[in-house]
This record gives C-alpha cells, sequence and structure tokens, in this order.
C-alpha cells in the first residue's frame, strides 16, 4: 500500500509560510479528513500532499521516497487528486472527460486501450455515473457533476486519494452521496482518502482519522471520537458549542453556539464564558449522607498534613467568626436587627461595600462545643492546613444531626468597621435583620431555629458565624449574587426574607443608577427608613390580607411592562423548577446589558416572576438573578 | 485554493477578458447533439470548402481562367498566358495561403484552448505584433529577406512571448494576466513598428507597409517551399500538444494530478504555437484575425469540441476564400488579403466582446 507522510514540511505561497515544520503520516487504507478555519493552510496542506506546490523546506515522502524526485506520471499512477474547482472543457461528454483520468496511464501516443476503458466503466460503475456517460457535462447537475469528477479521479487508479473540500456547493443530501461514494471506495478498493473539509459533523462521521489544523499546525489528530470535544473546537474554530452523540451515526456531533438564535440559557453559559452559578446552599438537606464518609477521613488528612499548615486568614476564603451580641433592636413589627460584635470581625468582609453579603449562622450548637471546635481552626489567629480551608461544609455534615446545630444563610444588613460612629464597641460590628416568622402553638411562640433565636437573643449571646475573610475576598466573593455587571437601571424585587438585602444593596449603590426596588412586607409597621445615594425609586408594599407575592408581582409587572410586539424576541418558556424539590437559583456572573434585575423571596412567588419576566417579557437571562430564599410550607429561619 | 473572485485591478477591460472565457456560442445555444463525429464532419467540410475557394482562385475572377486550359497547364503543357499566370502566381499564392491559414489557425486555436479565452489569439496577445517588428525593423535596418527574415520573425515572436509569460507566470490566474500583458506589449510594439516606418525611406517604408498588411502577393515558390519545410516540422507536433491540451484543460491543479508537468508543457505549447505564427507571419505578413477567427469558428462547427486540425482547416479555408474576395471585390483593383480578413474580424471580435458580456451579466 501506498503511504504518504510529510516530514518538517513548511508551504508557502510567496514569502508567506502557511505551514511551518509540520510532520504527519496518513494511516493507510483509511479516510483521513482535515478540518480547520478558513485560512488555516488545510487546502495548502493537501496541495502540499499532492505536490502542487514544492515545499519551502521538509519533504512529502511517498512510500518513503520524496515525491518532488519522482516522475510526475509515476506518482500519478499512485496518487490521484481532486482539486476544489476543476475545469470542465466545453462540450464533452461524461466518458470523455473520465477517460482523461486515464492519462497517466497512456504514453505519448498510445492510444485509450481495452483496459482503460475498464477502469472507465469501473468508475462509472462506482459513482453511478453510468446513465450519464453519453451526456455533456456542461448539461449536469452540481451533485452529478462532482461524482463525474470523481469518477475521472478514480479511472485514475489510485491507492491514494485527495480531494479538496468535495462537498462545496452541493447541497446535504448531494454531500452525503459523495461522501457515500468516497466511503465504498475506501472500503471496497482500500484507497487511503485524504479529504479537505468545510462541515466538521460530516467531517466526524466519515473520518477514521481526523486532523485538526490551527494557523497551520496540527491541534489535534486522531479518531473523531477522541478528538472531537468542545474545548477542541473552541480552540480550533473560536466558537463555542456543545458535543454530543450524533443520534444517527454515534459520532460526536457539534452543535454550534453562536450569539443569537440560542435558548437563553445556552446563550447566557457561551457568551464569555459565564456559568450560571449553583446555590450555594444547595444540598444542605441532600448532601448529609454522602458527606459522612468525607468527614471521617477528615482527621486522618488533617495529620498528614501538619506542616503545611499556616494562619486560616492567610489561606482560607471563608473565615470562622466567634461574636457576641452588641445589641437587639425592634425595627419593625416582624424584624428584629440584632448587632453583632467580635475580635474576629477585624477580618471580616468582601470588597468595600457589604452588597447582598451573604453569611452563614450556625444556631442551636450543642453545649459539648463539637461545632465550635470543627469551625475552630477555621477561626483568624488559628492555624490550619491548605486543604483543611476547603470542605469545612462537608465535616460539618459530617458532625452528629442532633449536636451539629443548625445552619442558615443571613444577609449582612450593615458593616461598620472598628471606629465607625455608630459602633457601641470599639471593634468592627455587623448589623444583620431577622425576619420573625413566628407562629404561636399552644402559648409558646415557634418557628424556625433562626427565627426562634433571633426572638430570644439576649445582650452578650455567642453567636458564631461563617463569612469571607477580608484580606482575599473582594466584591466578587460567591456570597455576593448582586451582580448588576454595567447596568444603570435596575430592579430590586422581594418579599420580607430579602428586605435586609435590599436595603443593603441600596445603601451601597452608587449615584447614577436608577430603577426600581420593589419590597412587600407583612405590615405596614415593617417599613423601614432605607437610605441610598442612588435614583432607583423604592416602594414598600405591606401585604396586609392579600395573598403572599401578590403586590409583588403586580408591581413588577407594572415596573417592567412587556415590549411592544416585535421590539425583542420573546424569550422561550424558561425550564421548570419544581420549587418545592429543588431550589430555584439563577444568577449570573457577569453581565454587558443595560438592564439587571435581582428577585429574591419565597419560591413560588420569585418562579412566577420570572417566568414573567423570562418569557413574556422577553428579558435574558444573563441580566437576571432569582433566588429562591425560602420556600412556603417548609420551616427555615 | 483558487478563489472565483475577478481580479478588479484592471477594470472593465479584464471582465470582458475574464468572461470570455466561457467561450461564446459553446454552452447556451448549442443545438441538439448532431451526427456522431461534429469533428469529422467539419473536417470534411472546411476540406471541401478549401478545395472550391482553390479552384475558384484559380479558375474565376478578375482573369479567369478555362477550365480546358487549366487542365492543360497543370497537365505541363505550355498554354500562352495561363501557365505563367498559373506557375507564377496563383498556384503559390494559393499554396502560401492553404499554408499560412493553417498555421495561423492552429497557432490561435492552442493559445486560445490553453488560456481558455478566445480573447488569447496571438495576434491580439502581441506575439504576432512582436514577430511583424522584428521583421520590418530586419527589412529596414539590414534588408532581411527569404529564410534570414522569417528566423527574424520567428525570433521576435519568441522574444515577446517569453516576455509576456514572465510577466504573467506567478502561479495564478496566469490565462487573463498573459492576455492583460500582451495587449500592453503589443500597444508597445505597435509604437516601434511605426517608428521604424517614419525614419525609414519612402519606399522601403511602403514596401514594409504592404508586408504589414498582410499579403500574398509577393509569394514565390520558394517562399511556399520554406513555409512547407517550417509546417513539416512544427505541424506533427499538434498531436502530442492536443492530448497534453486536453489535460492541461482540465486546470492546472488537475492537470498536475494527473502527472503533467504543467509549467513545462504550457511553456512547450507556446514555443509551438509562437513557431507557427511567426514562420507564417515571416512570409505573408500578419493576416489579420485570422488566428483570432479559426479556433472559435471550428469550435461552433464541432459543436462545441476543440480540435486544432479543424482549428486549422478553417484558417486555411478563411485564408482562400478572403484571397478569392481580396482580388474581386472591388472592381479596378486588387487588395491586399490581410484588408479583407481585417475586416471580416474586427466586427468578429466585437461580437465576441459584447457576447461575453452578455453572458456574465446574465448568468
Amino acid at each position: 500500500m501506498a503511504l504518504l507522510e510529510a516530514q518538517d514540511l513548511t508551504l508557502g505561497y510567496d514569502a508567506v509560510s502557511i505551514l511551518d515544520e509540520l510532520s504527519l503520516q496518513l494511516p493507510t487504507g483509511e479516510v483521513t479528513i482535515i478540518v480547520g478555519a478558513n485560512g488555516c493552510g488545510k487546502s495548502t496542506l493537501l496541495r502540499g500532499l499532492a505536490r502542487l506546490l514544492k515545499p519551502a523546506g521538509g519533504k512529502v515522502l511517498l512510500n518513503g521516497e520524496d515525491i518532488h524526485g519522482r516522475p510526475a506520471r509515476e506518482v500519478a499512477k499512485l496518487l490521484g487528486l481532486l482539486p476544489q474547482t476543476p475545469t470542465a472543457p466545453d462540450g464533452i461528454s461524461v466518458r470523455e472527460l473520465i477517460g482523461r483520468g486515464r492519462y497517466p496511464h497512456q504514453g505519448w501516443f498510445k492510444r485509450f486501450t481495452s483496459q482503460d476503458e475498464a477502469a472507465v466503466e469501473r468508475a462509472m460503475e462506482m459513482t453511478n455515473t453510468t446513465d450519464l456517460a453519453e451526456r455533456l457535462v456542461d448539461e449536469l447537475s452540481g451533485g452529478q457533476r462532482q461524482r463525474v469528477w470523481i469518477a475521472m479521479a478514480l479511472a485514475q487508479e489510485t491507492e491514494l486519494l485527495l480531494l479538496d473540500e468535495p462537498t462545496t456547493y452541493l447541497d446535504v443530501a448531494h454531500q452525503l452521496e459523495v461522501l457515500d461514494v468516497i466511503s465504498e471506495l475506501n472500503r471496497t478498493r482500500g484507497t487511503t482518502v485524504v479529504i479537505v473539509l468545510h462541515d466538521l459533523n460530516l467531517a466526524a462521521r466519515y473520518a477514521d482519522h481526523l486532523i485538526a489544523l490551527k494557523q497551520g499546525k496540527v491541534v489535534a489528530a486522531g479518531h473523531p471520537a477522541d478528538i472531537v470535544t468542545e474545548e477542541m473546537v473552541k480552540n480550533v474554530f473560536s466558537m463555542p458549542c456543545r458535543v454530543i452523540p450524533d443520534p444517527v451515526a454515534g459520532t460526536p456531533l457539534v452543535l454550534p453556539i453562536g450569539r443569537h438564535r440560542v435558548l437563553r440559557a445556552e446563550s447566557v453559559l457561551a457568551a464569555k464564558g459565564i456559568h450560571r452559578t449553583q446555590n450555594p446552599d444547595a444540598g444542605l438537606e441532600a448532601g448529609t449522607a454522602a458527606a459522612t464518609g468525607a468527614a471521617q477521613t477528615g482527621p486522618a488528612a488533617n495529620a498528614a498534613n501538619e506542616d503545611t499548615s499556616q494562619r486560616a486568614e492567610n489561606v482560607s476564603e471563608i473565615l470562622a467568626f466567634g461574636t457576641h451580641v452588641l445589641g437587639v433592636e425592634r425595627i419593625g413589627e416582624n424584624f428584629t436587627r440584632i448587632t453583632l460584635g467580635g475580635a474576629d470581625l477585624e477580618h471580616f468582609g468582601a470588597g468595600p461595600q457589604p452588597l447582598d453579603l451573604r453569611i452563614k449562622l450556625l444556631m442551636q450548637t450543642d453545649a459539648a462545643g463539637n461545632t465550635s471546635r470543627q469551625f475552630g481552626s477555621l477561626r483568624p489567629g488559628a492555624v490550619l492546613s491548605a486543604d483543611e480551608a476547603t470542605g469545612w461544609y462537608r465535616r460539618w455534615l459530617g458532625l452528629p444531626a442532633e449536636s451539629r446545630g443548625a445552619m442558615r444563610t443571613y444577609t449582612v444588613r450593615a458593616l461598620r468597621p472598628a471606629g465607625h460612629r455608630d459602633n457601641r464597641g470599639t471593634g468592627a460590628e455587623i448589623d444583620i435583620d431577622f425576619v420573625l416568622h413566628l407562629s404561636t402553638e399552644g402559648g409558646q411562640p415557634s418557628g424556625g431555629p433562626a427565627t426562634m433565636w433571633a426572638a430570644h437573643a439576649e445582650i452578650g449571646d455567642e453567636l458564631l458565624l461563617l463569612g469571607p475573610n477580608k484580606a482575599l475576598c473582594s466584591a466578587d466573593y460567591g456570597g455576593i449574587e448582586f451582580r448588576p455587571g454595567s447596568a444603570k437601571r435596575i430592579l430590586l424585587a422581594g418579599d420580607e426574607t430579602a428586605a435586609p438585602a435590599i436595603c443593603s444593596i441600596l445603601q451601597a449603590l452608587p449615584a447614577g443608577i436608577t430603577g426600581h426596588a420593589l419590597i412587600e412586607v407583612p405590615e405596614t409597621a415593617d417599613i423601614q427608613g432605607s437610605t441610598t445615594r442612588s435614583g432607583v425609586s423604592v416602594q414598600w408594599l405591606p401585604r396586609g390580607l392579600h395573598p403572599h407575592g401578590e403586590l409583588l408581582a403586580a408591581a413588577v409587572r407594572e415596573v417592567v411592562a412587556i415590549p411592544g410586539a416585535g421590539a425583542v424576541i420573546t424569550g422561550a418558556e424558561p425550564e421548570d423548577v419544581n420549587v418545592d424539590e429543588e431550589i430555584l437559583w439563577e444568577t449570573a456572573t457577569a453581565s454587558t446589558q443595560p438592564f439587571y434585575a435581582w428577585l429574591a423571596g419565597e419560591a413560588g412567588v420569585i418562579k412566577e416572576m420570572r417566568r414573567y419576566l423570562v418569557r413574556e417579557a422577553g428579558m435574558d437571562r444573563k441580566q437576571v438573578a432569582f433566588m429562591g430564599y425560602w420556600r412556603r410550607g417548609k420551616s427555615e429561619n | 485554493m483558487n478563489p472565483p473572485t475577478r481580479n478588479t485591478l484592471h477594470g472593465a477591460f479584464t471582465n470582458a477578458v475574464e468572461q470570455a472565457r466561457r467561450e461564446p456560442g459553446t454552452t447556451r445555444d448549442r443545438a441538439p447533439r448532431r451526427g456522431r463525429n461534429p469533428v469529422a464532419r467539419t473536417n470534411v467540410l472546411a476540406a471541401a470548402g478549401i478545395v472550391v475557394a482553390v479552384a475558384l482562385n484559380l479558375l474565376a475572377g478578375r482573369h479567369p481562367i478555362a477550365f480546358g486550359d487549366l487542365l492543360a497547364a497543370l497537365g505541363g503543357k505550355v498554354v500562352p498566358a495561363v501557365s505563367f499566370m498559373l506557375w507564377e502566381d496563383r498556384l503559390p499564392q494559393a499554396a502560401v495561403g492553404l499554408l499560412a491559414g493553417a498555421a495561423f489557425g492552429a497557432s490561435g486555436a492552442i493559445f486560445q484552448r490553453m488560456l481558455r479565452n478566445p480573447l488569447a489569439s496571438p495576434d491580439v496577445i502581441g506575439v504576432g505584433y512582436g514577430a511583424s517588428a522584428a521583421a520590418v525593423a530586419g527589412m529596414l535596418l539590414f534588408g532581411a529577406q527569404g529564410l534570414g527574415l522569417s528566423l527574424l520573425a520567428c525570433a521576435g515572436g519568441l522574444a515577446v512571448a517569453l516576455l509576456i509569460y514572465a510577466i504573467a507566470d506567478s502561479g495564478r490566474h496566469t490565462g487573463a494576466r498573459l492576455i492583460l500583458a500582451g495587449i500592453a506589449v503589443a500597444a508597445m510594439l505597435q509604437g516601434i513598428i511605426q517608428y521604424l516606418l517614419t525614419r525609414t525611406d519612402v519606399r522601403t517604408a511602403s514596401d514594409a507597409l504592404r508586408w504589414l498588411t498582410g499579403s500574398l502577393s509577393a509569394s514565390t515558390w520558394e517562399r511556399a517551399g520554406l513555409l512547407a519545410a517550417a509546417l513539416a516540422i512544427l505541424l506533427p507536433l499538434l498531436v502530442p500538444a492536443a492530448s497534453k491540451l486536453r489535460i492541461l484543460e482540465l486546470g492546472d491543479d488537475s492537470a498536475a494530478g494527473l502527472g503533467l508537468n504543467v509549467r513545462a508543457t504550457r511553456l512547450g505549447l507556446i514555443l509551438l504555437g509562437v513557431g507557427l505564427t511567426a514562420v507564417a507571419t515571416a512570409v505573408t505578413g500578419p493576416l489579420a484575425f485570422i488566428s483570432f477567427l479559426a479556433g472559435p469558428l471550428a469550435l461552433r462547427l464541432c459543436a462545441g469540441r476543440s480540435h486544432l486540425g479543424s482549428a486549422a482547416l478553417i484558417g486555411a479555408l478563411l485564408v482562400t476564400t478572403a484571397t478569392f474576395m481580396a482580388s474581386n471585390i472591388l472592381p479596378d483593383m486588387q487588395l491586399p488579403v490581410g484588408v479583407v480578413t481585417g475586416a471580416l474580424g474586427a466586427p468578429f471580435l466585437i461580437w465576441v466582446l459584447v457576447r461575453s458580456n452578455k453572458e456574465g451579466t446574465g448568468a
């Protein structure tokens, strides 16, 4: 079998080199397909392999011999070529054209022999052009003509066949027809085939060996199933995509992702590598069992890594802060503000402003102090190894459920560094607003662990909380979900559980931002004074006897009107989230849109508003954050 | 690799040149296929036409020769007046006309097919002018005659052809560039010829002018023999040339893929075409438009199949017919044959340009 290979091949036109010292071997008896972006040099490579271009350096070897050192006719008996745009002479019949493929087998004055005739017949049979034999090539359709050209190359009866984009200008059915013919040729005659192809999916389907070129270099080579990946396509074509198994052929199927006409969730994923985030609390309930095992290996790992230990505030983004209550203030019918202080808070913070800064509070820790011990190594000043800095959540889950206490997520309402004029003590202080979802059962108030703790909090009470390490966290800290990007108009909407976050966002918003803040609270008495430098107008919506979320949804509809027909493409129905089973949590990490919306609160209400904004108002999901803080009927706070 | 973009640098004319590449009348309005072998039929018809035209030249016209006298004179008998006219004037004229016509026709067809463009005949792309300029210079400056003149014309044509090829050969769009370079060189050579004519004695200049118009009147047996000898070498080369052309016209890449050495072949074809044009030009002067007309006409008659032999026969037919017309069209004077071929060819050139433009915009 004829073996074609390139050794340090450098090819170019004039002084411009297109391929630089490229080496490759074409597997004999297989179909090799070369893909790559426009101008990557794939056609140049094929021309070089077909000895149409003299290499500026390196060699093309045919059966181990330099292809340029052999007589052209001898090479033509081994290696056939179908260029991209061959020209058919006027008035030539199909049979005549195919017959010209016999040229290398004919001598100077030798006429057409019966051997030549037989080769032409075989070529016509294989390409299904026998019926066209007496037709004029000019009269044929594009697909027929391409088959005739292939037949001409087949009539050459070579062991190697190189084809430069044989499917250009053909419709999809004819593309398949052409590739099927080539495939069959490879199967029946064992011809080694090399094709330059534009269509990546057809290439993945028809190639035994795929070569991906980028800027004159081989980026990947191998079986399509091994090398066609999302990263490879992104690298070679600079285009994001998804790769799924082709349901028809089983080969990789590349689904390109452009800037438009893509389901919004996908475009969010694609644009600038934005990924939708997961609720950091997801799995609070679900992960318990799985985490237990990991926790048990914890101590052993600790021991092994002792010598890599460092002070916690130098290695861990998350620190545990031991605090005590400095003040308890009733700020509304259902709101209690608790001010926390403590030396640890010196290390607390993320960037300049506590903008929607979320922290975790540990309640109902047992007297034995298991939990405190567990997080002790995360406290400022404590010593821990680098790998202890992560995995704290799993370790906590590994504690006995009855004694580890409850972990709840809250938003920092205000963070005052040491020396602030409003401070009660001398150190840094934080305010946390608690919503008291209390009901009275049997004369005793009852509620979730956080509600219960806040309701009974007294000055001096200890509270362990987990939050960002000021030294290592900035405004892009993962606990901050308010990410307006470059938006100048914003919408903040939520119920009473989101009120502290909204108020803290409002307080931190710079001037020049406009928009609306809509906060639904249980009663008029819950309306709080909120301050902002921005131009955002704040609207408190006392619920009274209306169902939870009704007023908020109506206000959101009013603020974000459905655009006029045709103004934007309204979105597809967002995929359903079962708010009773899963946590609704969709946020984006960056946005270049002029408008940004942030919605948080009861999951069912948020879900309704999400449907409205995405489907009816046609908002892009990279400009919104939807967060179900809690679900009615599930005691959380 | 070759994108189908047009070279816009050269403007509108390039358009015409490029579009003319699609030879007119071959794809659009071809009648349903006639006969089994249109090439053979055309060749037979052309040969018959040549016989008729030669006979007309001998028998009819200004000084008719009676059929009986003709046969007698041909038979070797001395018929007063007739024998001299026949042997010293009409027969050598007919022989030179035939041979030169065939050479011009074949040469034109080689270039037109190789460059896939009906405009690419040697007289349009300057090869003819190269031969003319060299011949005129030889005539006027050195008094060259006969064989010397032929060799000079050959050398001139060849030099110009190689110059144009060197300008145009950069690997891409060689065809269109060759034509454009040829047209530019032709204009330059015309200037040189004009300059040479104004700088010489009026009588010598008028001889040269007559030669430049293209005429068979100076035909002698010696010249006919010279031409025949040259063509005896060159015409057989048409057979391998045709077989190479058949491959070359599939496009450079296909041809190379089939094992043809494209550059060497193209150079060989150019040499052959130049040789044919130059040897004929040296004897008759540049017979305007014969090489330009013969190829496309043969192509049409052969139902779109190009054939060098047919083109040669058509060339010969055109020259012999034009000779008869030139000597008889005006009652009181005999025109140089080049005037008639020029008068026939110019409208055809315009027709080709108009047609190719129409096809270009219509397609």
